[in-house]
């Protein structure tokens, strides 16, 4: 085994989707066999093609976020990135640390502190506030400037921030180092994990929450997906020939990293490592991506290399996996030819949880890190028969055993970029 | 700092409300000819602020682009692509197909992905009594169009920058509010120096000269509605300072790995040289008003330069004329700078510009690469009556020609991200 010393250490994880509140209840009901697929609740899909997606069923506002001051100011979205970063700071038990500390080594922790989130960006429903006012002035500007104080919220911008996480997780955790909001659709929350590495590896801080949210099931979304013929209609397949598209799900992934300096000297514990990242772009546009996986495959050794690992070392693969045609293919000849004959066992959680955009690539690795504990490589139990597009990927619909404690989590996204991240779990 | 990758800003493009290129927007922000004007884009006679800092003249021809990738591109994106092209042809290099996995892109998104025109057809449409009605979207003609999609997605930047050149490495957007260019400039600084790319397109670019963008800066009482004196309504730490102006823009700078800029002969305005970067953790809104996280930021951008307070000749500010940011950002540049704050010259370009939202940061920090190669520091325009709270060393009345070793740029945003980024004389880096 090739040795890598760790870009950070995990101190924390937290994650929430259709399918719990934390990687641990979510990927019990993966092996299981249990989606949280179902039918879309939050509107009339009677005369619609797409009717389903994960959506999390069991919202309560209060149990994401106690701050009930705040839940005027933030999107549903937030409440998920909020839950994640929170539960992510406080298994790595920054905040006991903190308080524990003089009013001067507080604020250096502090200032030490970073975050990092990939965020949907500016989504279709932020602009619904101003439909009110839209109707009202009969699309007459000069009324729907002056009648715009007494019809929409004042604090509509604030609230429609891509980066409010950010700032609220921030404030909520004394954060006030190092920091970015990657807006950069389905790879943001894997850069945000891949940017936070990089952080304590260059010495801008000591540690650092990487989180990734994003609520996609929303009727104009869904609708113009579902148009570009990104979406299926009954169930997510990954890699199989009855495969006809995607399924959104929502939620948020988090980690807490830190550097192996910082974790020794306050005696926190490390429940894994990111040992590498990679990232590229395909240049091929906003929604087109190449058949021969160029950007997957790439993504992949650049990650190994950034690892200093071999390929041997990989134990299993979380594909990205989102069950369209095109994708599927393109990434299972990318993973082939990098991994060739000898290609650890590869599984996909897109199946259960439904692909979450900009927290897709995090929360799968929540999971994935809680699967390498657990010593299992979930099956995919939508998959029946194995695309012959993709014959020769060691995938499964049963439960395996993984011979190591090193993940592979690949993702991919929008203007053709794709990212993948090497993380190893501890404490199995 | 021994064996570090250094940064080369070897080319420039600016899109801006005083010029549609670099050389003219730099002419203005020196002269302080000012970009704010009656709104011309839409009817704003509703609004309370009625002016803005508008691209004016722009022609999309400019733009070389096929047809097909254009289409895709909305306004923010047309400048960001005529921005791009400038700085690209500014630096006279392109990736190659050798070497396109080792370019990087890293832009500065704004937050309105869908166009006014869109979302009024959709109410129109879809929302007739003002609340979506999801049955009426199934037949509603702008729910059916995949290039209305395609221009809303927060990648839509990216992904034309990248197809248009063959940029094949790391390519990301970011979106930190006003400190979004900053951050798009200080994520490339860190590519190039750790390996992940050799050179980078960086930049921002945004519009929120809309009704809905507009609207949301009303709401907060964030822009100055001095609608009769649209040019003298920014006026960045004059105590009768009231708000913001609008702009819309783009920035873009070719950067590289310095030895290898050097190697090609390649014209060097000046090194990026560090990037401070920050989370004020106060209010969403609100900046501390003793200067609490940009202090931060300053002092981080400076240490990463391997810089002292006495090595920085210009700051180009943050500056956005509002009471609060000019109050706390002064109080930031005193207290990193103590006695030193009477020596350093400090200007702020949104004077002129206005304010370019995303764009602002990655704009302010080509100005800051002028000013060293040109060794001089844009005006403070409109400045009269002091302000205590922000007694600096104001470039006020006209452009102050001086050399210009090294320089700081600011840029804050909605949500307490800070950026500041340093730059440095090429002529310090070779021979320092």
């Amino acid at each position: 085994m090739t040795t890598s010393r760790p870009r950070a250490v995990i101190a924390g994880a937290g994650a929430v989707c259709g399918l719990g509140r934390n990687p641990d209840a979510m990927l019990a009901a993966i092996v299981a066999g249990r989606s949280a697929i179902g039918a879309i609740g939050g509107w009339d899909t009677g005369d619609w093609r797409v009717t389903i997606a994960a959506e999390i069923t069991d919202f309560n506002a209060r149990e994401l976020v106690d701050d009930r001051k705040l839940h005027k100011f933030i999107r549903r979205t937030d409440f998920f990135g909020i839950y994640a970063g929170d539960r992510a700071a406080a298994e790595a038990g920054f905040d006991a640390h903190r308080v524990s500390l003089d009013s001067a080594a507080a604020a250096t922790f502090a200032d030490r502190s970073g975050c990092y989130v990939g965020s949907g960006g500016g989504a279709f429903e932020n602009q619904y506030d101003y439909l009110p006012l839209l109707a009202e002035a009969h699309g007459e500007l000069p009324a729907f400037g002056a009648k715009l104080a007494e019809t929409v919220n004042p604090m509509w911008l604030l609230r429609t921030l891509p980066n409010n996480v950010l700032c609220h997780v921030g404030i909520r955790n004394r954060l006030k180092g190092s920091n970015a909001c990657i807006t950069n659709h389905s790879v943001g929350g894997s850069l945000a994990v891949i940017e936070a590495a990089e952080a304590l590896a260059q010495g801008e801080a000591d540690r650092a929450l990487a989180i990734g949210h994003e609520t996609p099931i929303e009727p104009q979304n869904v609708l113009y997906y579902d148009r570009c013929g990104l979406l299926a209609a009954d169930a997510l397949r990954p890699f199989d020939q009855a495969r006809s598209g995607s399924v959104f799900g929502e939620g948020a992934g988090a980690l807490a990293l830190e550097t192996p300096a910082s974790l020794a000297s306050r005696g926190g514990v490390a429940r894994g490592e990111v040992l590498g990242g990679g990232h590229v772009c395909e240049a091929k546009g906003l929604l087109a991506i190449r058949d021969d996986g160029d950007g997957t495959a790439r993504a992949i050794e650049l990650a190994l290399a950034d690892a200093g690992l071999d390929r041997g070392d990989v134990a299993m693969i979380v594909a990205h996996g989102n069950g369209t045609p095109q994708s599927d293919a393109s990434e299972a000849r990318a993973i082939l030819r990098v991994f060739g004959t000898t290609c650890p066992p590869v599984t996909a959680f897109k199946w259960a949880i439904g692909h979450l955009i900009a927290a897709a690539g995090i929360v799968e690795a929540t999971i994935a890190l809680a699967a390498l504990r657990a010593k299992v490589v979930p099956g995919i139990a939508t998959l029946t028969e194995l695309d012959p597009a993709c014959a020769g990927l060691p995938v499964s619909r049963e439960t395996r055993t993984v011979a190591g404690d090193i993940a592979l989590v690949l993702c991919r996204g929008f203007a053709g970029t794709d990212a993948a991240l090497v993380v190893r779990a501890l404490g199995s | 700092m021994t064996g570090r990758r250094r940064v080369a800003i070897t080319g420039i493009g600016l899109v801006t409300p005083v010029g549609n290129d670099a050389a003219s927007t730099w002419r203005a922000v020196c002269a302080g000819t000012s970009g704010a004007a009656p709104i011309a884009s839409f009817d704003a006679s509703g609004f309370p602020t009625r002016i803005a800092a508008e691209v004016k003249g722009f022609d999309p021809a400019v733009i070389t682009a096929p047809n097909k990738l254009v289409k895709y591109a909305n306004r923010s994106h047309r400048f960001a692509l005529a921005a791009a092209e400038e700085a690209m042809r500014d630096a006279a290099i392109a990736p190659t197909p050798g070497d396109s996995e080792r370019w990087g892109c890293a832009v500065g998104t704004g937050m309105m992905g869908v166009a006014f025109g869109d979302l009024a057809a959709l109410q129109r449409h879809s929302a007739q009594a003002g609340e979506l009605d999801a049955h009426a979207l199934l037949d509603d003609d702008t729910a059916a169009d995949p290039v209305a999609f395609c221009r809303s997605q927060s990648t839509a930047g990216v992904a034309l920058l990248t197809r248009r050149f063959g940029i094949r490495g790391y390519a990301t957007s970011v979106h930190t509010a006003c400190a979004s260019g900053g951050q798009a400039l200080g994520t490339a600084l860190k590519l190039i120096r750790r390996g992940a790319a050799d050179r980078v397109l960086a930049g921002g670019f945004d519009s929120m000269v809309n009704p809905v963008g507009l609207a949301g800066f009303c709401l907060l009482s964030a822009v100055s509605s001095d609608n009769d004196t649209p040019e003298r309504a920014s006026r960045p730490f004059d105590a009768t300072r009231n708000g913001f102006v609008l702009g819309e823009g783009a920035g873009f700078l070719v950067l590289e790995e310095w030895s290898s800029a050097r190697a090609r002969g390649a014209h060097v305005y000046a090194e990026l040289a560090g990037d401070g970067n920050s989370l004020s953790s106060y209010r969403i809104t609100d900046s501390p008003p003793d200067g609490d996280g940009p202090i931060q930021s300053m002092r981080a951008a400076l240490a990463d330069a391997g810089a002292h307070p006495e090595d920085i000749d210009y700051i180009n500010a943050h500056g956005t004329s509002t009471g609060m940011n000019d109050r706390s950002e002064s109080a930031a540049i005193r207290a990193v700078f103590g006695g030193d704050a009477n020596r350093v010259s400090v200007s702020s370009t949104k004077s002129t510009m206005g304010h370019l939202i995303a764009a602002a940061g990655a704009v302010e920090i080509a100005i800051c690469a002028l000013a060293i190669e040109r060794a001089t520091m844009p005006v403070n325009a409109n400045y009269r009556v002091p302000d205590p709270d922000c007694d600096l060393n104001l470039v006020v009345g006209e452009a102050r020609r001086q050399p210009v070793r090294m320089t700081l740029s600011n840029s804050f945003g909605f949500g307490g991200s800070n950026s500041c980024v340093a730059l440095r004389h090429p002529d310090h880096v070779d021979a320092p």
